[in-house]
């Protein structure tokens, strides 16, 4: 019997089935495509993205999303972006290769900043942009922004400080440990360093050698005893290198010793500030008023701007190597799934061309011509070969928000990365805000506000500022009246009618430093200063001297201990380096009496040593 | 529940079905792809394809399938491992940046490394699993087959509507 590969009759029930599922693919493909963009670009994003329609038009290789809406993760019950309508044209031959290539994107009825009907979901779970946002909230926190302290000067009676708490002396007793330490160290290098016996026969010889005549040596005679200057130079030579190394070594552990010295001054400076924030002394000096009045509210600008660069930082990563990501969400195992980016290829994303450019016309406040693009948002920067930019921008001269410019660049086409970001806001309503520590409000009213960013590589530096010439000041008198310095504070900042305050961060993202300054904290500082400058002058000193009293005991004694280790370790040193040298020169003034006895005329070979 | 029973009937069917053990093998060979491999992917549907062009036991590709689901989920991580293992190797890199980059091809889910290694890992053990399935239902028909043939249980089944439907695909 003839046995059939093929079971012929069975292409019908097959086609049948394949019929079924373009049928299913057809009746569910658009809102299982309205949810599976929802929860990945929320999962992207690390914020809730919310859309309302999503109409897939095969024909014309588009997409249209209508109703979308992107919650700020930073101000759960607004919106960062809401959109009527967003038209994306997709390329085709890309799709075919598992690529999103956006060739055009169309946007309208966009707003900002729209306050949403109920509130977003928290950034939770695992994902990459909730760590980043956790990551930023602590990076926040890390700046240690001082509440200003308006108590008045004669409730000062008595500073009661525990010795324990004082990080000096912690530092003290460490340094002191590591201060043993290294004598420890230093004392074994000397003893393994051991060239007494090879300085000692080297010497030996050079006195042997110093008493014979090279004449009544003879030529073999001769011969033999430069073969013994000239091994033992070796081991001289040796000798030397060992010194030199241990020369090395000890200078490293002084200077090691000497940055615990600086670590401890340091410490005895947080000390004073510890100190000083225990009598909670009001502070005159104008930084730390800026910093303590705008610092918080300067820091969640730049902590704003910091997510989306880290964000950036991960979806649009330098380079071609492949790349691992967390596999797709299912009853299996997700895996990892490996992108193979290939050179002069399309990416696995590239949004090229992206508009809005419409107008909002009549009396209300937002009327004017406003305009948007963004260009060459992609995966893989390296194989679009431009870097993304983003603007926006609004012109509406005599309606109350006069002027949005928004640029941003990210480059990310090198291993060194470089984000920018530039808004300036002007005409627009600035929110009021509260002043930490003090119960006073300031309501900017109509202003402009300017925000820069710039990340290369690890290095931040960014700049936030506000300026209004229509600024009021609110005072919260309830529960209780305000104090002598309070009122001081009050009567000064009343008297502004303007206000300008510039914030900036610069360092590393890891630790950067802030700085804040506005003509407030001028103001007040110089009217603080005339008032209690002298008492607050007074406590401090207070301070330094009980601060003083606590450490001086136990860290004068280490500085002694390292200073006595640092000058016995080079004096050790040197001796050792004097011997050598002593007998490396007999020896060289022995071998040249040797050779200068040889027939005149006759030189010999030079002798690599 | 129902879908015990259903798996009890497909057992009992393709165990007793006209189809040679060679055919019912050859069917659960590859229907073991269906349960080993994550089955929202493009080569499932090659698979299913096969089985239903190929003359060999749909049922034995169904029971394949129904039998080698547990499995599958027990070798994730093993299949995790192989595919990162393979997805990483730099001699193979060319391959990984040629496959992801050709048309249809990226539909494969290829560069996960659970499907990859899943599909391997089915590659490696088709012939195994064919060979001791065509001894299994050999032996079974010789020994237990006739007994199960008789009983009331096994005329239960048979005599149900969708035997009927089954019929028509049995090899």
């Amino acid at each position: 019997m003839k046995f059939k590969v093929f079971r012929w009759k069975a292409i019908g029930p097959l086609l049948l089935v394949f019929g079924i599922l373009c049928l299913l693919l057809w009746l569910f493909a658009e809102p299982v495509a309205r949810d599976t963009t929802e929860e990945a670009s929320s999962e992207l994003l690390g914020t809730e993205v919310d859309l309302g329609k999503l109409d897939l038009l095969p024909r014309q290789a588009s997409v249209n999303l209508r109703a979308l809406q992107v919650a700020d993760p930073f101000m759960l019950t607004r919106n960062l972006i809401e959109a009527d309508e967003i038209r994306l044209k997709l390329n085709p031959a890309a799709l075919a290769e598992k690529k999103i290539v956006i060739e055009h994107l169309s946007l309208h009825g966009m707003r900002f900043g729209t306050r949403r009907k109920t509130p977003a979901r928290p950034p939770s779970g695992k994902g990459f942009a909730p760590q980043v946002y956790r990551a930023v909230q602590q990076w926040a926190n890390q700046f240690n922004v001082p509440l200003l302290s308006l108590t008045p000067i004669d409730t000062i009676r008595q500073l009661v400080l525990d010795p324990t708490q004082l990080s000096t002396i912690r530092q003290a007793q460490s340094l002191l440990a590591r201060t043993d330490s290294t004598r420890k160290a230093l004392e074994q290098g000397f003893q393994q360093l051991d060239i007494r016996p090879t300085l000692d026969s080297a010497h030996a010889l050079a006195q042997r050698l110093a008493a014979t005549d090279p004449k009544k040596l003879g030529l073999d005679g001769t011969r033999q005893a430069i073969q013994s200057v000239q091994q033992t130079l070796r081991e001289v030579e040796a000798a030397k290198k060992r010194v030199a190394a241990l020369q090395q070594n000890t200078r490293t552990a002084v200077q090691v010793l000497g940055q615990g010295i600086k670590t401890v001054d340091q410490a005895r400076q947080q000390d004073f500030a510890f100190a000083k924030s225990l009598l909670k002394l009001p502070t005159f000096s104008a930084p730390e008023i800026g910093n303590a009045f705008f610092g918080k509210v300067s820091i969640e600008r730049f902590k704003q701007a910091l997510y989306w660069a880290e964000l950036a930082q991960k979806y649009m990563p330098p380079g071609l190597l492949p790349r691992p990501t967390p596999g797709p969400r299912r009853l299996r195992a997700a895996g990892s799934t490996i992108e193979f980016p290939k050179a002069r290829d399309l990416p696995r994303f590239l949004l090229e061309q992206g508009q809005l450019d419409f107008s909002i016309g009549g009396t209300s406040e937002l009327r004017g011509a406003y305009a948007a693009t963004v260009q060459g948002l992609t995966s893989t920067p390296a194989l679009y070969g431009h870097p993304a930019v983003i603007t926006a921008h609004r012109r509406a001269t005599g309606s109350a928000i006069a002027s949005i410019d928004v640029a941003a660049v990210i480059n990310h086409i090198g291993a060194l990365t470089h984000d920018s970001a530039n808004a300036r806001l002007r005409g627009i309503q600035l929110p009021s805000f509260d002043l930490p520590g003090v119960p006073f409000r300031v309501a900017p009213g109509i202003g402009s506000s300017e925000l820069a960013f710039n990340l290369k590589g690890t290095q931040l530096f960014a700049r936030w500022g506000i300026r209004s010439n229509q600024v009021s000041w609110l005072a919260d008198t309830t529960g209780r009246s305000l104090n002598d310095l309070e009122r001081l504070v009050w009567r000064v900042m009343s008297g502004l009618n303007d206000l300008n305050v510039v914030a900036e961060v610069r360092g590393t993202v890891s630790s950067p430093k802030l700085s804040v300054s506005s003509n407030l904290d001028q103001a007040i500082s110089q009217r603080l200063q005339a008032v209690i400058g002298e008492e607050v002058a007074k406590a401090e000193r207070m301070v330094r001297s009980k601060v003083d009293s606590l450490v001086a005991d136990k860290v004068e004694p280490v500085k002694r201990q390292v200073a006595a280790l640092q000058a016995e370790a080079n004096q050790r040193i040197e001796a050792e380096k004097q011997r050598v040298d002593q007998v490396e020169k007999e020896l060289n003034a022995e071998l040249k009496r040797l050779t200068g006895g040889l027939a005149p005329g006759i030189e010999l070979p030079k002798i690599k040593l | 529940m129902l879908g015990l029973l259903k798996l009890i009937q497909s057992i009992i069917k393709t165990l007793h079905s006209a189809g040679t053990p060679g055919q019912v093998a050859a069917g659960m060979a590859l229907g073991s792809a269906l349960g080993l491999t994550p089955i929202m992917n493009l080569h499932n549907l090659v698979i299913f394809s096969l089985l239903v062009l190929l003359n060999v036991s749909f049922g034995g590709g169904m029971l394949g399938w129904m039998l080698f689901v547990p499995i599958g989920f027990l070798l994730d991580p093993v299949f995790d491992s192989i595919g990162l293992h393979l997805l990483q190797a730099p001699s193979l890199r060319p391959l990984w940046t040629s496959w992801t980059n050709t048309p249809i091809l990226p539909y494969t889910n290829f560069n996960n490394t659970v499907v990859l290694g899943s599909f391997v890992g089915w590659v490696v053990l088709a012939v195994p699993i064919f060979f001791a399935a065509r001894y299994g239902v050999a032996r079974y028909r010789a020994t237990l087959g006739e007994r199960v043939r008789q009983s009331r249980f096994y005329k239960a089944v048979t005599a149900s509507q969708v035997y009927n439907i089954y019929r028509l695909f049995r090899p």
